[in-house]
């Protein structure tokens, strides 16, 4: 070998060691920050229940076995465990009933926003992200100020005499639903504008001039081309609606539950922290597996858009 | 069907913006194009050719007047009900999709036979000479490629009318030149009307059976190349085509179409008359630089008028003569061919003659 090439070759070393000395910080707090709580959480769902909360050291898969399977308290036979399982269901339904809503009111909003003029643009958006200034707990408690039995919209109806009785909406499936479409919207839209913003508008035009009606144009040409934004949009939303805990709480009053508050209830009342590990580390399973999918599907449809 | 006029525009204006904003885009307009005519709406950019072309497609409405197809008023009707396609200034074609479901999606759109539309757009792919790239992306072919497909594209329907929108001005110099021979072929070989937009004088003069110069939403004059070319009516016709010498004057007399004009300093011109107009008083008398020559040096007193050279241009094919005549302000360019090996005959501050050739001046209308 030449003095040169061990030179560059020295040199090429010393580089990739300053890289990593460089990324170290990062490294350590991801570690830490995020790995780190994740074990942690990984080792207490394979341990014993403590009577108080917390945690015997005493490995056990009892923890994961209550995740869908019950023990009969009388013969101990195990059976499935009806109220997770209908949980489990609710949270993943509800979540993609969200991401249809959120869908359904973001896909116009974010329409209108990318039509408008350049510099009225700036103004729509910045309205869409003033709901993320004010805290989630104070939003949802706006909501239910608003939909409760002496709220807003029943004072408002029995006063035009369009209701006889206050008509029950807090505590309801769409109680939740009406919290999360709203608390979720903005990051539906988001993703979606920057998509339209990138549509090139006269395609449309060549769309209509081609015989697609205004129907076949927003299917054939707009849909498929905003698809990314369409994709981000709903795994933004999907994902932090199965794992939803102040909405469903809050509006959804205790009886109906998510994935989020049965997690909470054994780490709470339930004073089974195996339990709650394992039911976490279950949802981020299907978080993970939801992703997969959405993944997938994004390549075959996402990089033909440039 | 034949006698009706494949496009009929009847007193048509485009208005937008509202009060004092507003602004006529194509003012009062009416213009006639035949049936399988090459017909060409040309005009500086701003002056109205492209929201016109607009107008017929339905993507913007009129304020007032009709717009007949084959002698139906269709002002009112949407874009996708139009038997009218249109080549976009940017192609527009849909990314997402190959070269073969770019061709065949208007056909797809009218619900044709799955069948049908393949012979379809295996014929287009093969009219314009794309068959190898029918399953490649837009993204992954060339100008020029996209350029073909956008037209196999408007094509493909077999549309009344094509409309095609400054369709060669993203191309270089050479396919440009290329695609000017291929669209008159292709509007030959398929009989279908072809309303053309450009600005560019040349691309309107070589490809179209008529033209129609367009200025601040007026069409100005409507003829064959060679008339808009040779007799032009219109000062900004004159001045837009070609490079043109203005001379006032006066009629002295008129005789048979032709009046006798006094130019002062560029003596008594015989010009010809638009067809019914027959002036007296002020006239301008346009003359194309080609169709004056320098005199020779020795015969400087038998030609038409006489002046200083200011500026001799050589441009290869021919060499340009800037002269300001003998009255010290009026300019006049002339244009002579350049002969083989031929030595520059006149230079900068030379006073020179000039003659003009007989039937070569005309009077403008205004």
């Amino acid at each position: 070998m030449s003095e040169a090439a061990e030179v560059i070759e020295a040199e090429a070393r010393r580089d990739v060691r300053n890289r990593w000395l460089l990324s170290m910080p990062a490294l350590l707090i991801i570690l830490l920050a995020a790995a780190g709580p994740l074990l942690i959480v990984v080792v207490y769902s394979f341990l014993t229940p403590g009577p108080y909360g917390d945690v015997q050291w005493q490995p056990t898969l009892s923890g994961w076995v209550n995740v869908f399977l019950e023990r009969d308290i009388f013969d101990e036979t195990l059976s499935l465990a009806d109220a997770h399982v209908s949980i489990f269901m609710r949270s993943v339904w509800l979540s993609l009933v969200t991401t249809v809503l959120t869908l359904l009111v973001g896909f116009p909003t974010a329409y209108f926003i990318a039509t408008r003029p350049d510099n009225s643009r700036e103004l729509w958006l910045f309205l869409i992200t003033i709901p993320f200034w004010t805290n989630l707990l104070i939003r949802t408690f706006a909501i239910l100020q608003i939909i409760r039995n002496e709220g807003l919209i029943n004072t408002i109806m029995i006063k035009l005499g369009l209701f006889a009785s206050p008509v029950q909406m807090l505590f309801t499936d769409g109680a939740i639903l009406t919290g999360m479409v709203y608390v979720y919207l903005p990051l539906m839209v988001l993703p979606l504008y920057a998509s339209m913003e990138k549509l090139d508008f006269r395609l449309l035009e060549a769309g209509y001039d081609l015989y697609a009606t205004p129907f076949q144009v927003l299917r054939r040409i707009i849909v498929p081309l905003v698809k990314p934004g369409i994709i981000a949009g709903s795994i933004l939303v999907f994902i932090p609606a199965l794992g939803a805990y102040v909405t469903p709480s809050i509006l959804g009053g205790g009886k109906n539950l998510m994935l989020g508050n049965l997690i909470e209830l054994q780490f709470g009342q339930g004073r089974n922290w195996p339990l709650g590990a394992a039911l976490s580390i279950t949802l981020m399973l299907i978080v993970m597996v939801a992703l997969l999918f959405y993944v997938r599907n994004a390549k075959g449809a996402g990089g033909r858009h440039g | 069907m034949a006698d009706l006029n494949a496009v009929e525009i009847r007193n048509v204006s485009k208005i937008f913006g509202f009060g004092e904003f507003a602004f006529a885009a194509v003012n009062d307009t009416s213009v006639a194009i035949r049936q399988n005519e090459f017909f060409t709406l040309l005009g500086p950019s701003g002056c109205g050719k492209t929201t016109l072309l607009r107008l017929i497609a339905g993507f913007e409405f009129p304020t007032s007047g009709e717009i007949l197809l084959n002698g139906e008023n269709i002002a009112a009707m949407p874009p996708f009900k139009r038997p009218v396609n249109t080549v976009f200034q940017s192609y527009a074609l849909f990314p997402h999709m190959t070269v073969a479901e770019n061709i065949g999606f208007g056909l797809q759109m009218l619900g044709r036979p799955k069948a049908e539309i393949q012979a379809r757009v295996a014929e287009m792919l093969k009219l314009v000479r794309m068959e190898e790239l029918r399953g490649r992306r837009t993204s992954q072919i060339s100008g020029g490629q996209q350029q073909r497909v956008a037209l196999a594209r408007a094509l493909a329907p077999q549309p009344k009318v094509l409309l095609l929108d400054e369709p060669l001005s993203a191309l270089d110099y050479k396919l440009r030149k290329d695609m000017q021979i291929e669209l008159k072929r292709l509007q030959a070989e398929t009989g279908i009307t072809f309303i053309f937009v450009t600005h560019d004088q040349e691309e309107a003069l070589t490809m179209s059976d008529r033209v129609a110069v367009m200025s601040a939403g007026r069409i100005l004059q409507v003829g064959s190349p060679r008339e808009i070319y040779d007799a032009p009516t219109d000062r900004f016709v004159a001045d837009f085509i070609g490079e043109t010498n203005f001379l006032k004057g006066r009629v002295v007399s008129t005789e048979n179409g032709i009046a006798e004009v006094d130019t002062g300093v560029a003596g008594h011109i015989a010009a010809a008359l638009p067809t019914g107009f027959s002036p007296d008083g002020e006239v301008t008398v346009v003359l194309r630089p080609e169709h004056a020559m320098l005199c020779p040096p020795d015969a400087m007193g038998e030609c038409q008028m006489t002046g200083t050279l200011e500026n001799v241009v050589y441009f290869g094919t021919d060499t340009h003569y800037h002269v300001v005549l003998s009255d010290g302000v009026t300019p006049f360019t002339l244009r002579e061919q350049n002969k083989p090996m031929q030595a520059a005959r006149f230079a900068q501050g030379d006073r020179v003659g000039i003659s003009v050739e007989a039937n070569a001046a005309r009077v403008l209308r205004n």
